[in-house]
């Protein structure tokens, strides 16, 4: 590991939440103006401090930069341990910005309660900050259930009419993932230590540990029984963050009855932990398992690709649609980084970003045109084009690059992951290629519905096109999309050690033929820290 | 005899005393004398943890003393310690509640001076015997307390209930012993270990004793299915007793669950097991799942402290040292957050049992952000949910019950502890999600209670500070078992 | 520095238009003459810089260099592992090349485009300020991706032109967005292309699994060095290219979103949906010929997709009363012969088509759109009549372009549709790839296909043109020639309709193979290939003699002669329009199949579309039922089982009771007085308790 700049990622994950509470003791409930002002600073500031992480990473570098270390609770070997690749960089950075723009936009969107708002969006963004920095077992596993409460908050105080049930719902639904995921934490905990004493499983004999690291060399030992039994937790935990087809129905209800600015940090970041579980814990730690089970999830996420896709057409609230279309798309990411290839991971991981960028986008432009109309039904809009043109533009440019047009976003994650799924099986690309026509359908759809046509409904005659904060809230997505679309070679750059050193840690158990690249196997030889990343070409 | 060997019986020789003290100061001083008399109830308390730690690091070793009647290790005085902060918080939250109720706090205090007396002898019994004779002295003082409130038919009703059944465990608890008695010929917790060791595990006599141990100690901590008289008794009980009891009792059968248990039946684990096995998963089920529709504050949290005894059980189940120090440790985390949930109902309740029922929490967070705060890191750290203490006591009974390789049983733990959030987020629902002008809310208002609130505070700050850095809670637990000579 | 190192400039250039026009421009609604400058200049400039490339490259390079220009690397995908076990890297690289074939698109493209761009702004003028330099953006990004497509160096470049064209389509279509009918038919157009683009996608994942590249100039090499060990992939790679080329060139049966998709502006029909995008199949194709030539199974399909299709949208556009939908019929048909043409092997015939096609066609758009405009906005032949007197230069430019379309000597589709029927008929003759029964029939499709073609097309100028005007004397009175702007285009397209074909003149009938100007160029393209297939492709070189092609061209002079002839007994003098009458009243079942257009529409409506709108109703009602159901349910169950459990306590106490004898009511009013149970009850609970634990204890262990 790389300690240097360690205080740097403490500093960005402690920040909101010393924010939070600095709105908490200092800042009146009525003084609103302040609130905000304090709100959006800091997380202003925060993603501002998180960019450097961009420059400063180096892939060729030690596998965790910016690490720092302590012990927490050493009687039993939970540590204090901090630490990102170029994978977590890339979603820190996603959480940094987009916790921003969730804020920012909050202004109007949000006008009673906003201390406890802006706090529960604050206590959120850290929340997350530390799921993606920490490498302890524990430590992990308590920022990832600090993260609900203020997401229960965040929809149950300020949602929509079916709010309770939706908000317990997301709760309850997430919360039983994760509790099954701790006892596969502590299965290997044991395992790698003494053992499990009644079901007769011999331990390693390590030093007890949750250090994700220490673990990362025992895998291979682990024996495939156990591998399957920890897997299954696991899978179970992160398949319905993801969601995976049938754990989804969780995150329609969650989306619609969310405020705007919680429907796109759900979209944008909390969806992506369950991805982030697979990449960073089921892949390398439970390869043989992995291996065995890469045939299921395939099945799983086809199905979720086409069966929200075609849920999503028959939707008549905006925002519904956008839910289920989420459900499609982070069906073509597991099955990208199920492919277990180095195209499938490397789309899927730039497919988590994308799918931030344009669903967090739509949910904002949903969020912005529901604020004017407090309405979501899409038969109550139509020919909006007309009297909300820039509206309209910035709604055309994220449904392309959410059905993946070249040059956008979504084309580089899609066309990279289905490369990669070709490749792996062809009968799996074929289906999921279709998820790619059904995408146009519905998102075509909903837009002749929404901008086209007549402009019929009265209500809508003089509906305000965006202003210039609204407009800012946008602005910087629509850069990315196109960024990423005609550029996305320093995303690529940096996530590549992560993929080379998680196909390396798979294929240590596969039979030498199937491996993928020889330089990358070798990586399987080096404990995790030495391994200089090589990892195709700049 | 000499006088010496009493040194190490000083705190409960002085703990008896105070009691006796108290009583008259509470008789002399009559309706005015809550507060004087608690403070003294306290200051004695605190008193009597000093000589507790001043006794309680013996020179070498576990000591036994009273012609090894009672034993002074580590593990007791770990309990002990934990027993008086639970008893003088429920002193000083039960000093308003009483006042207000308009009862004298002489025999209220004296009692729960009694109960402690007992409790300590519990925690630190080294034969059966003694271990009995404070389990009963514990038991009579808290019936008495549960029916504190004379004019009450609830109250009444619940101590009724829970001395007629409480004084039938103890039969059954007594002929267990008897039983053990007959077929190893002693009482004294070492000598019956040493015993066991090579004793032929089936010797259905001995058998049946343990299991009827067993039971009256499953009746002391209310586990399924002896945990009938729970819910009468904890929402008949005045609050602050209900608070009292629903801790400090606990926490000392615990004790000598573990002294019984891990220490004189630890040689024939697997010979008991199985009946702590069924029991666990059938109170985490039942207390769980009853607790879901409890629309009454404190019957809720009766099924709750259920439920919870559902979780320590998983470290008797395990049955090896991580077992035993995160049973401790759960203990300590329970008690304050307990006690502070408790803490609430006691400043909720304007008058009788007024404020006991869910609606009346609606909208307290807009009227009470403070207090609702509290309310809810309370609530979280009951369901277990980082980064309270909670979360940090059930992670390592579940990671005891791995280690010792019960997956199922941990299963049904941890999906049991997910459901509970249900029930625990109904009174936040209440009090975040619901403004207070719903028609099915009768929104009570909060009583200024300054030492309540104080306690409350306390509890707070520890669940708070423990959740996040356990380490040295979790210090002090391990090297307390360690008496128990685990591996 | 070189100027055919720029060429990725020239996609560039009207990028920057349209970025202007739709930023800048559309935001402040600057004057139209700002826009439409900004416009041509983005257009014009990159008309010059590709022909001013295309001389250098040709003079200092020559056309046997392909020159590529690699810009940067793009996508990084990482290494696989491809079919023969070795490790690709999946490095898309932003690159473009310039061979003859791309040399020639560009040429035409640009040239086309700016003239459509000059004749739009005469055309759009009465657009308000925005929607102008809306328009005016759309047209430019689509030039972009056009140029795009046409020098991309890879498939994935090529495939961002795909897109971006069907992009532009799509807005273009929907420009007028208030018309629900506009903007469905822009969403169907985009739709069904994506289905194209599936196998598309396909293809191209099919290709970097067996090549391990996807740089044309690299597998074209690998494909035609071993051409056995690749026939399977070619088979593979072929189809599914084809089916990408039939969405974007409109074959069966993907035709049918062109002919809606004349609800855009005209001179957008003309340029998009005429001239150039629709083409891009077929130029795909052509640029794919190496893999297409390796799999006879491929080349049959193209060849019978290609000749059926021509045939059929001939016979529709037959009936049709809209002169722009007859010009979309007759497009598809067109297409279809440019993919009989690649089928049998002509692919150079099929470029030439494309080339002629591009003049004669856009000329006929932007002639019908002239029409149009006079006629107020009228589209229905029957409402017209006689204008050739009002409007002198559109009815001889679109004369010329009729001439042409029908095969009619000189003119230049003469000379690549004959092309394409002499090939079809080798290509019988000769027995290629022993399927020659089957193309003897294409040929004879594409014959008969001939003659429809001139009919339908004199029906129109006759109906429109002749005769005298059915419109009404109000319209009469607006009826004028078109502004300038608008007819020189004409002008244009309408010369090089009549001279354009030139370049292909089939030299080797009067022995001098080198007057085939665009065979010498596009011979580079046609990469040879080894013996086997080599031999196959080339068998029908000899196969048909000198006397015997002489045939086969005034055959299909004669046959555009009747088509002609036809179409003036019937619309012309006296009795116009009588016969047709009568002939639709006595065949009326045919006719009505031909005007309904076969009812691909509500076929495909009642089958397809209704069936996965149902499906996907059909899944949401599942989903909200069972797989959420299942949810909630196991939450009710568990709420309901604690609801039970929760007041066990209590209703035991009730049933004791009961055994005592005390009536059920009395003895829940008593426990709802006391809100408590009855503690014998509670002790047999505990008795029971105690005997089941105390079971299971002697069960586990004796």
């Amino acid at each position: 590991m790389d300690f240097q700049f360690g205080w740097l990622l403490n500093l960005i994950c402690y920040l909101p939440l010393a924010g939070a509470l600095l709105i908490m003791l200092f800042v009146n409930k009525e003084n609103s103006r302040g609130i905000k002002t304090t709100a959006t600073v800091v997380a202003g500031l925060d993603f501002v401090i998180s960019i450097p992480l961009w420059f400063l990473y180096r892939p060729d570098g030690a596998e965790f930069q910016f690490a720092s270390q302590a012990d927490w609770i050493p009687s039993v070997g939970v540590q204090y341990i901090f630490g990102i690749d170029g994978f977590a960089v890339l979603l820190i950075l996603l959480t940094t910005l987009l916790g921003f723009i969730a804020i920012y936009s909050s202004f109007t969107a949000i006008a009673e309660r906003q201390k406890e708002y802006y706090i529960s969006l604050l206590l959120l963004q850290t929340g997350m900050l530390g799921v993606f920095c920490s490498l302890d077992f524990i430590l992990f596993y308590v920022f990832w259930e600090v993260m609900l409460v203020p997401m229960y908050f965040l929809i149950g105080v300020w949602g929509g009419p079916r709010r309770l049930y939706a908000a317990i719902k997301f709760f309850l639904y997430t919360l039983f993932g994760s509790v099954l995921m701790l006892v596969g934490i502590l299965a290997l905990y044991f395992y790698n230590a003494d053992g499990l004493a009644a079901i007769g499983l011999k331990g390693l004999g390590n030093i007890p540990t949750f250090s994700i690291q220490h673990l990362y060399t025992i895998a291979p030992q682990i024996p495939p029984d156990l591998q399957f039994w920890v897997f299954l937790a696991f899978f179970v935990g992160f398949a319905i963050k993801v969601p995976m087809f049938p754990f989804h129905t969780w995150l329609p209800d969650a989306h619609v009855e969310a405020p705007t600015a919680g429907s796109v940090i759900l979209a944008a970041v909390l969806l992506k932990m369950g991805t982030y579980g697979f990449v960073r814990f089921s892949l390398p730690l439970l390869p043989d398992a992995t291996l065995k089970a890469v045939g299921w999830i395939g099945v799983l996420s086809i199905i979720a690709i086409v069966y929200g896709a075609l849920v999503a057409m028959a939707q008549k609230d905006m925002k519904k649609l956008v839910a289920y279309s989420s459900v499609s798309h982070m069906g073509f990411i597991t099955l990208g980084l199920f492919a277990l290839n180095t195209a499938g991971l490397r789309g899927g991981i730039l497919q988590m970003l994308n799918h931030g960028i344009s669903t967090g986008a739509l949910f904002l432009l949903v969020g912005l045109v529901y604020e004017r109309r407090h309405n979501r039904m899409i038969a109550e809009y139509g020919g909006l084009a007309k009297v909300m043109p820039l509206y309209a533009t910035f709604f055309l440019v994220m449904t392309m690059s959410s059905i993946g047009l070249p040059t956008l976003n979504g084309f580089i994650g899609e066309f990279t992951i289905l490369i990669g799924v070709f490749n792996h099986s062809w009968v799996w690309a074929l289906f999921a290629a279709s998820g790619i026509v059904l995408g146009a359908a519905y998102m075509l759809w909903l837009y002749q519905r929404v901008f086209f046509g007549e402009l019929s409904n009265e209500k809508n005659k003089d509906l305000k096109d965006l202003n210039l904060r609204e407009q800012w809230t946008l602005i910087p997505l629509v850069i990315i999309a196109f960024w990423i679309g005609l550029y996305p070679k320093p995303f690529f750059d940096r996530m590549a050690p992560t993929v080379d050193r998680v196909l390396a840690r798979v294929e240590a158990v596969m039979p030498e033929s199937e491996t993928v690249a020889g330089h990358v196997a070798a990586l399987a030889s080096l404990p995790a820290d030495e391994t200089a990343g090589e990892h195709g070409e700049y | 005899m000499s006088l010496e060997q009493f040194i190490p019986f000083a705190p409960e020789i002085f703990l008896a005393a105070a009691g006796f003290v108290v009583l008259l100061l509470g008789t002399s001083l009559g309706r005015r004398s809550v507060r004087p008399v608690s403070l003294v109830g306290v200051a004695s308390l605190a008193l009597t943890g000093a000589l507790v730690w001043l006794v309680g690091r013996p020179v070498s070793g576990p000591e036994t003393i009273l012609g090894d009647m009672l034993v002074v290790d580590a593990l007791a005085v770990f309990f002990k310690l934990l027993i008086l902060a639970a008893s003088s918080m429920a002193i000083f939250m039960a000093a308003g509640f009483l006042e207000r109720a308009g009862y004298g706090g002489g025999e209220f205090v004296s009692l729960i001076l009694f109960a402690t007396l007992g409790m300590f002898i519990m925690a630190s019994g080294a034969s059966l015997v003694s271990l009995y004779v404070g389990l009963e002295l514990m038991a009579l003082s808290v019936y008495v307390l549960v029916g504190f409130f004379k004019l009450e038919v609830k109250s009444n009703e619940g101590a009724v209930k829970y001395f007629v059944l409480g004084a039938a465990s103890s039969a059954v608890l007594l002929y267990g012993i008897s039983l053990i008695y007959g077929t190893l010929g002693t009482l004294d917790l070492e000598a019956i270990r040493s015993s066991l060791v090579s004793l032929p595990t089936s010797n259905p006599m001995l058998a049946l004793g343990i299991v009827l141990v067993g039971f009256g100690m499953l009746f002391k901590v209310a586990a399924v299915p002896f945990h009938v008289w729970t819910p009468d008794a904890y929402e008949g009980a005045p609050t602050p007793v209900t608070a009292f009891i629903s801790v400090a009792p606990k926490a000392a059968a615990f004790a000598m669950f573990l002294r019984l248990f891990l220490g004189a039946f630890g040689p024939q684990v697997d010979f008991w097991r199985v009946v702590l096995w069924v029991a666990a998963a059938a109170t985490l089920i039942y207390g769980n799942v009853a607790a879901l529709t409890q629309d009454n504050v404190k019957r809720m949290l009766a099924y709750s402290s259920i439920a919870h005894v559902g979780y320590a059980l998983l470290g008797l189940v395990a049955a090896n040292a991580t077992g035993a120090w995160a049973l401790l440790m759960y203990m300590l985390v329970y008690a304050f957050m307990n006690l502070g949930a408790f803490g609430f109902v006691i400043l909720l309740e304007s008058k009788g049992y007024a404020g006991e029922l869910i609606g009346d929490y609606a909208g307290l967070s807009k009227r009470h952000p403070a207090a609702a705060l509290g309310m809810l890191i309370f609530m979280l750290a009951l369901a277990g949910i980082p980064p309270t203490a909670g979360f940090m006591g059930k992670l390592y009974l579940f990671a005891a019950a791995v280690e010792g390789g019960y997956i199922v049983l941990t299963v049904i733990a941890v999906v049991m502890s997910a459901v509970s959030l249900y029930y625990y987020f109904r009174i936040v629902v209440q009090m975040y999600l619901k403004d207070g002008e719903e028609e099915d809310s009768a929104p009570a208002e909060l009583l200024r209670d300054r030492w309540t609130e104080a306690m409350i505070a306390v509890c707070v700050v520890v669940t708070l500070v423990v959740g996040v850095y356990p380490a040295p809670v979790i210090g002090w637990a391990k090297s307390a078992v360690g008496a128990l000579g685990l591996m | 520095m070189k100027l055919y190192d720029l060429i990725w400039l020239i996609p560039i250039l009207p990028l920057l238009g349209a970025i202007i026009n739709g930023l800048v421009s559309n935001r402040l609604g600057l004057s139209k003459p700002v826009t439409n400058t900004v416009a041509l200049l983005g257009s014009g400039l990159a008309w010059i810089l590709g022909w001013a490339a295309i001389v250098q490259w040709v003079l200092e390079l020559g056309i046997h260099h392909t020159h590529v220009v690699r810009l940067f690397t793009w996508i990084n995908g990482g290494s696989l592992r491809i079919l023969d076990g070795s490790l690709a890297d999946v490095n898309i690289a932003a690159s473009f090349q310039l061979d003859s074939v791309s040399a020639l698109m560009v040429a035409f493209v640009t040239f086309v485009g700016f003239l459509i761009h000059v004749y739009s702004v005469g055309y759009m003028h009465d657009e308000s300020d925005r929607a102008y330099a809306r328009y005016f953006s759309y047209l430019n990004l689509f030039m972009f991706s056009m140029l795009v497509l046409v020098l991309g160096s890879n498939l994935v470049v090529l495939f961002v032109g795909w897109e971006g064209v069907g992009l532009c389509s799509y807005l273009l279509i929907g420009f007028y967005f208030e018309k629900d009918w506009c903007a469905a038919a822009g969403m169907k157009a985009f739709i069904v292309n994506r289905i194209g683009d599936w196998g598309f996608l396909l293809a191209i994942f099919a290709t970097f699994m067996v090549f391990g590249t996807l740089e044309f100039t690299e597998f074209f090499a690998t494909a035609a060095a071993h051409p056995e060990h690749y026939a399977t992939a070619a088979t593979v790679i072929g189809l599914l290219l084809f089916v990408g080329a039939i969405g974007k060139s409109a074959q069966i049966p993907l035709f049918v979103w062109l002919p809606d998709a004349m609800a855009g502006p005209t001179p957008v029909s003309a340029l998009i949906h005429a001239a150039t995008m629709v083409t891009a199949g077929v130029y795909m194709v052509v640029r794919c010929n190496v893999i297409f030539r390796l799999s006879p199974t491929a080349m049959l399909v193209v060849a019978i997709v290609g000749g059926v299709t021509a045939i059929v949208a001939a016979t529709i556009g037959l009936v049709q009363n809209d002169i722009k939908k007859v010009l979309a019929y007759s497009t598809v048909s067109q297409l279809g012969y440019m993919f009989l043409g690649a089928g049998v092997g002509a692919f150079v015939a099929a470029i030439f088509h494309v080339l002629t096609h591009a003049f004669f066609k856009a000329c006929l758009f932007l002639g019908s759109g002239s029409v149009i405009h006079a006629c107020s906005g009228e589209q229905d032949i029957r409402k017209m009549g006689g204008l050739k007197r009002y409007m002198p230069t559109t009815y001889w430019t679109f004369l010329a372009a009729t001439l042409a379309i029908s095969g009619i000597p000189i003119f230049a589709g003469f000379f690549s549709k004959d092309e394409i029927l002499a090939k079809a008929f080798e290509a019988g003759a000769g027995g290629l790839n022993g399927f020659g029964s089957t193309y003897y029939l294409l040929w004879f499709l594409g014959l008969a296909g001939a003659v429809l073609t001139a009919f339908y097309m004199f029906r129109l100028v006759f109906a429109t043109f002749h005769g005298e005007f059915r419109g009404g004397e109000e319209a009469e009175h607006h009826l004028h020639e078109s502004p300038r702007t608008m007819t020189m285009p004409l002008v244009v397209l309408g010369v090089l309709s009549i001279f354009g074909g030139l370049v292909g003149i089939p030299g080797h009938l009067f022995g001098h193979p080198e007057w085939n100007l665009i065979e010498g160029f596009l011979e580079p393209v046609m990469l040879p290939i080894g013996h086997a297939a080599e031999e196959a492709a080339h068998v029908s070189h000899h196969a048909v003699s000198l006397g015997l092609e002489w045939g086969l061209v005034f055959l299909s002079v004669a046959a555009a002669g009747l088509g002609i002839w036809v179409a003036n007994r019937f619309y012309m003098g006296a009795t116009a329009f009588a016969r047709p009458q009568r002939l639709a009243e006595r065949f009326s079942l045919v006719y009505k199949l031909l005007l309904n257009k076969y009812w691909v529409d509500e076929i495909y409506g009642a089958t397809v579309i209704a069936g996965t709108l149902k499906l996907s109703r059909l899944l949401w009602e599942g989903d909200a039922r069972v797989v959420d159901g299942a949810v909630n349910g196991t939450a009710l169950a568990t709420v309901g089982s604690s609801f039970i459990s929760g007041i066990f306590d209590l209703r035991v106490v009730d049933g004791l009771v009961n055994l005592v004898g005390t009536s059920y009511d009395q003895a829940s009013r008593q426990f709802r007085r006391l809100q408590v149970g009855f503690t014998q009850g509670y002790a047999m609970v505990m008795v029971f308790g105690a005997a089941v634990l105390l079971g299971i204890f002697y069960l586990a262990k004796f």
